[in-house]
């Protein structure tokens, strides 16, 4: 490259106005595209982390979510007995029957209500999802209206501080203690007693099974058995894989992040492709100089090329730390996003997942930019006529 | 000479930037258009004809909890109380499509047109749909997207129920006013058929004899219920789908934060781009001031161009998005997310402000360097 | 001196457009230049002077004509292969001194020697020497608005001859010059030719600076005065 790198780059600096600019505004682009895309790897990035891959969870054939599954207790009677399932010392099964119940709740805020999910769970419950830690308070007590919710979700609903009561439907719920879930799907939840939500709710069945089969082998053998079976008309999938599936609104958000990012970099490529212009105008007679001196038109085209393209470049260096920065601030501060899924009909929360991946996205992105707003200005200056550095402005 | 035709001639020199400025304010103002467009939709429901006579009544537990049968009669009795219907949605897939893009609604047929007195059907279309009992209608819109023909058959895969519903369709309705007819309905019977007759419904819908009555009324219902094993939460139809979108409330942040950062953007491109114009052209400038033209007038040229230009291209922005959203492009590629999407007078006109502000103080801080310019320095701004 | 000329002009002629109307600003012109001459061309403007001068440098192309640098017609060299001509054979110095305004003294010099394939070290070395040469070293690391007009020219001096070329061209060299430092750019000029027996060509209308020349050529209106 025979046109040195530092001509360019200290030409840039010196026009450091429209630099600034435009290094400016394509960091704005790229932080709103990353931004997007880590709003949609968290969301994902919550079903991919959920659950404890040795457990498998039943629900009944076809439900795609658990709110829509239903389980009898006649199906969970036959089902406990299973010769697959774990044992503890006492002999009782490693199983946990639970309700999944949407309730419509207020916002903290005041700002209207939304919908929540509530997990009634059996005593083993808690056991089998050792993801889910208490961090304040305690343990509902089995019998009592009592609830756990996630730290999480406490700071986005009314009335849910610890010792502090809401009331779901007609019936009044008191909050004895906040769970961490890990950073996984249960961040989004309340739990409490499963035959206390069957009572409150009026609800005869529940809407899963959580069992711990003894192995691989046994794991397999009952799922197997499970499908052949015609009168349960049931399925069992391991737990991971069932909430891999529940890709929430992941998809939209890649969308629309897509989308905005599209018709941002449009805005941004014209007015890059401005300041470029504009700064080879402004060093014609330069260009012209270096033509005399020898230099090829490729090696102009080239440069310019070069100039442009790090600009944009270096936006998107910008852009991907205002990013992570957002990122890791909004980690630490533990604020949190909540948006609705479909899949469980209620409100989902999540983070702002900025990985490596994104990351190059977000540079591999700036770098298109910069050289499509370049291409059209560099090639200007490659055609300059060798005379002009002898004409003046 | 006017200050009008120096003021065009001079943004014509450099027809490249002119073009260039005009498409970056253009292309900054479709997307405000589109966001501000989106943001209305969300947070703005159309209203139908009879939506201030009709009244919600899901379960007070949420949408997703089911109210038993028996309270019909009940609602049926109370006074102010014009018709009653069930409303249950059935959340199945058609041909492998997402519901949410594809409402399904079981309901009772007799009172369809009385409680949604917009939709248009015929009398013959809606006997149509009374002669079978799995006999179905949809909407225009449906029609359209999906090639429906009266006389199809429909199959509906259940994912929130454990039964596929097989339906013909008998006829197509329409929708008088700013609502979209995207929805399949049929017959609740045949679904609680299908269902071995649980009981039970998705939510009623009450029509109120008259506007005055619905408040009253609302309070009614909910006291009739409260403290049973069914409680409800009766509200305005307005009310209902305003829930639906405060459920969307990160939604409407995130948006408008983004149209604040294009917003944003969009100021700083411009007035840099301002900023090198004036300052390549601070000789000829200076030039004119010694010639004879006042401060004033320098200030004013500028300031014209500026304005101009960015007005010019928000008016560019503004109207391909009018003239992109007149088509039902957006319906199709959001799949029926966003059944209408409409550009009002008001967010055209907002575009507009916003681009032509921006022009104005994107300029400003180079006219008034301009205006501070003393001749001699101007002139001897060569390169 | 050689007998046979280093440049040798026939029938060049260099013909513009301007709208509708054809500009002859050459007609047709005949000249052998030796090595180791010192030539001012002179003339009024739009004698043709400046054109003549790009022609010989490579930086334009005839319409019609032949013009032999070294062997070479460089009427009918591709741009590319010209611009490697250039390179190698011409170092020029310009009226407004074109010097890089981003690029100190020194980079500026080592400009024309990145097209070749010397090592760093051996560019540096030589741009060093080119800049001793004219008295700058002390300079090396300034940028162009840290020098005077005088000291510009100087390294624009040191910049043409650091490939070592056939010819060095000058188009008005002192044109931007105040008189003490357009001397000085004069004295080294002539220095070079009478000491290191560089061929010159140096366009100017002021007849002082035509004095430092071993040979003067008018030209008006596109020809050669006899």
């Amino acid at each position: 490259m025979p046109i040195p790198l530092r001509y360019h780059f200290r030409s840039a600096v010196t026009r450091w106005r429209s630099t600034a600019a435009t290094v400016l505004g394509i960091a704005l682009v790229v932080f709103v595209y990353v931004a997007m895309q880590a709003m949609a790897a968290g969301i994902a990035g919550v079903g991919a982390n959920t659950g404890d891959p040795d457990n498998l969870l039943v629900t009944r054939r076809g439900a795609t979510s658990e709110g829509t599954s239903q389980i009898t207790l006649e199906q969970l009677r036959i089902l406990q007995h299973a010769p697959e399932i774990a044992r503890e010392p006492g002999g009782a099964p490693l199983l946990s029957a639970d309700l999944a119940m949407v309730i419509n709740i207020p916002r903290i805020t005041g700002e209207g209500n939304a919908n929540a999910m509530v997990r009634g769970v059996s005593p083993r419950g808690r056991a089998l999802r050792p993801q889910v830690g208490l961090v304040e308070g305690r343990w509902f007590e089995p019998g009592m209206r009592e609830v756990v919710v996630s730290r999480r979700m406490a700071r986005r609903f009314a009335g849910m501080g610890i010792g502090q009561s809401f009331k779901a439907g007609g019936n009044t719920l008191r909050v004895t203690g906040h769970f961490d879930g890990g950073k996984s799907a249960f961040d989004s939840e309340i739990w409490m007693d499963v035959d206390e939500t069957r009572s409150m709710f009026d609800r005869a069945n529940f809407s899963s099974l959580l069992l711990r089969p003894r192995d691989a082998a046994a794991a397999k053998a009952f799922a197997e058995r499970l499908d052949m079976d015609k009168r349960l008309k049931l399925r069992a999938v391991p737990e991971t894989e069932y909430y891999t599936k529940q890709t929430g609104s992941a998809d939209t958000f890649k969308k629309l992040g897509g989308f905005l990012a599209a018709m941002m970099s449009v805005g941004a490529v014209f007015a890059a492709m401005n300041t470029l212009f504009a700064a080879v105008a402004a060093r014609t007679r330069e260009v012209g100089t270096l033509r005399v001196l020898g230099f090829r038109r490729h090696a102009i085209l080239a440069g310019f090329m070069i100039e442009g393209t790090l600009l944009a470049f270096a936006g998107g260096v910008v852009g991907c730390s205002f990013a992570a920065g957002l990122a890791h601030l909004l980690t630490a501060t533990g604020f949190s996003f909540g948006t609705f899924s479909p899949q469980t009909f209620s409100e989902s929360v999540f983070e702002l997942k900025v990985t490596p991946v994104l990351i190059t996205g977000g540079l591999l992105f700036s770098l298109v930019v910069g050289a499509i707003g370049s291409l059209l200005p560099a090639l200007r200056a490659a055609r300059i006529p060798v005379i002009s550095a002898l004409r003046s402005l | 000479m006017t200050l009008h035709g120096f003021v065009v001639r001079n943004a014509l020199r450099n027809r490249r930037r002119m073009l260039l400025t005009m498409l970056s304010v253009g292309a900054s103002m479709f997307l405000l258009v589109t966001l501000l467009v989106a943001l209305r939709e969300l947070t703005n429901p159309p209203t139908g004809i009879g939506a201030s006579l009709r009244i919600a009544v899901p379960s007070k537990v949420s949408l997703a909890t089911e109210l038993p049968a028996r309270q019909r009669p009940i609602l049926e009795k109370l006074p102010g109380v014009r018709a009653v219907t069930p409303l249950t949605w059935f959340g199945g897939r058609l041909n492998g499509e997402e519901s949410f893009n594809l409402p399904q609604f079981g309901i009772d047929a007799r009172y369809f047109r009385e409680v949604f007195a917009e939709a248009i059907l015929s009398e013959a279309d809606w006997t149509a749909w009374m002669a079978s009992r799995t006999a179905c209608i949809a909407g225009k819109d449906v029609a359209e997207r999906y090639k429906l023909k009266v006389g199809d058959r429909i199959r509906i895969q259940g994912d929130i129920y454990p039964v596929d519903l097989e339906l013909t369709l008998a006829a197509v309705y329409g929708i008088d006013g700013a609502a979209a007819a995207d929805s399949i309905f049929f017959h609740h019977e045949y679904f609680d058929e299908a269902m071995g007759n649980p009981g039970t419904v998705g939510m009623w819908w009450v029509l109120a004899e008259s506007a005055e009555v619905v408040p009253g009324l609302i309070d009614r219902i909910n006291a009739t219920f409260a403290n049973s094993s069914a409680e409800v939460r009766a509200e305005t139809e307005r009310a209902f789908q305003l829930g639906f979108i405060s459920m969307l409330a990160n939604l409407k942040l995130l948006i408008g934060s983004i149209c604040a950062v294009v917003v944003f953007t969009l100021g700083l491109v411009t007035a840099s781009t301002m900023s090198m114009a004036i300052r390549e052209r601070f000789r000829e400038l200076s030039i004119l001031k010694a010639v004879g033209f006042r401060r004033r007038d320098l200030f004013a040229f500028i300031l014209a161009e500026s304005f101009g230009l960015s007005l010019a291209g928000g008016m560019l922005g503004a109207g391909a998005a009018v003239g992109l959203y007149s088509s039902p492009l957006v319906t199709k590629f959001s799949k029926g997310f966003f059944p209408i999407f409409e550009v009002t007078p008001q967010i055209i006109g907002t575009a507009l402000f916003v681009a032509a502000t921006l022009g104005i103080l994107a300029s400003l801080m180079p006219a008034l360097s301009v205006m501070r310019l003393s001749v001699v320095e101007g002139l001897r701004a060569l390169d | 001196m050689s007998s046979e000329a280093l440049v040798q002009v026939r029938g060049l002629r260099k013909v513009y457009r301007q709208g509708e109307i054809d500009v002859a600003a050459l007609a047709g012109i005949d000249l052998d230049i030796h090595a180791g001459e010192f030539l001012a061309l002179m003339g009024p403007s739009g004698s043709g002077k400046s054109t003549l001068l790009h022609l010989i440098a490579g930086i334009d192309r005839p319409s019609a004509g032949s013009c032999h640098v070294g062997g070479v017609d460089v009427a009918t060299l591709g741009q590319s292969e010209l611009a490697g001509w250039r390179n190698r054979n011409v170092g020029f110095i310009f009226q407004s001194f074109n010097l890089i305004p981003v690029l100190s003294a020194l980079e500026n010099v080592e400009m024309p020697l990145l097209l070749t394939g010397l090592s760093h070290a051996r560019r540096r070395e030589l741009a060093t020497l080119a800049l001793d040469l004219v008295g700058l070293g002390d300079r090396a690391r300034h940028l162009p608005r840290q020098l005077s007009g005088g000291q510009e020219q100087r390294v624009a001096i040191a910049r043409a001859l650091v490939t070592d070329p056939a010819l060095v061209v000058a188009d008005e060299p002192t044109g931007n010059l105040d008189s003490h430092s357009a001397q000085e750019v004069l004295g080294i000029l002539g220095a070079l030719n009478r000491d290191a027996g560089r061929t010159i060509i140096m366009v100017t209308h002021d007849p002082k600076a035509a004095a430092s020349a071993t040979r003067i050529v008018h030209l008006e209106k596109g020809e050669l005065s006899p």
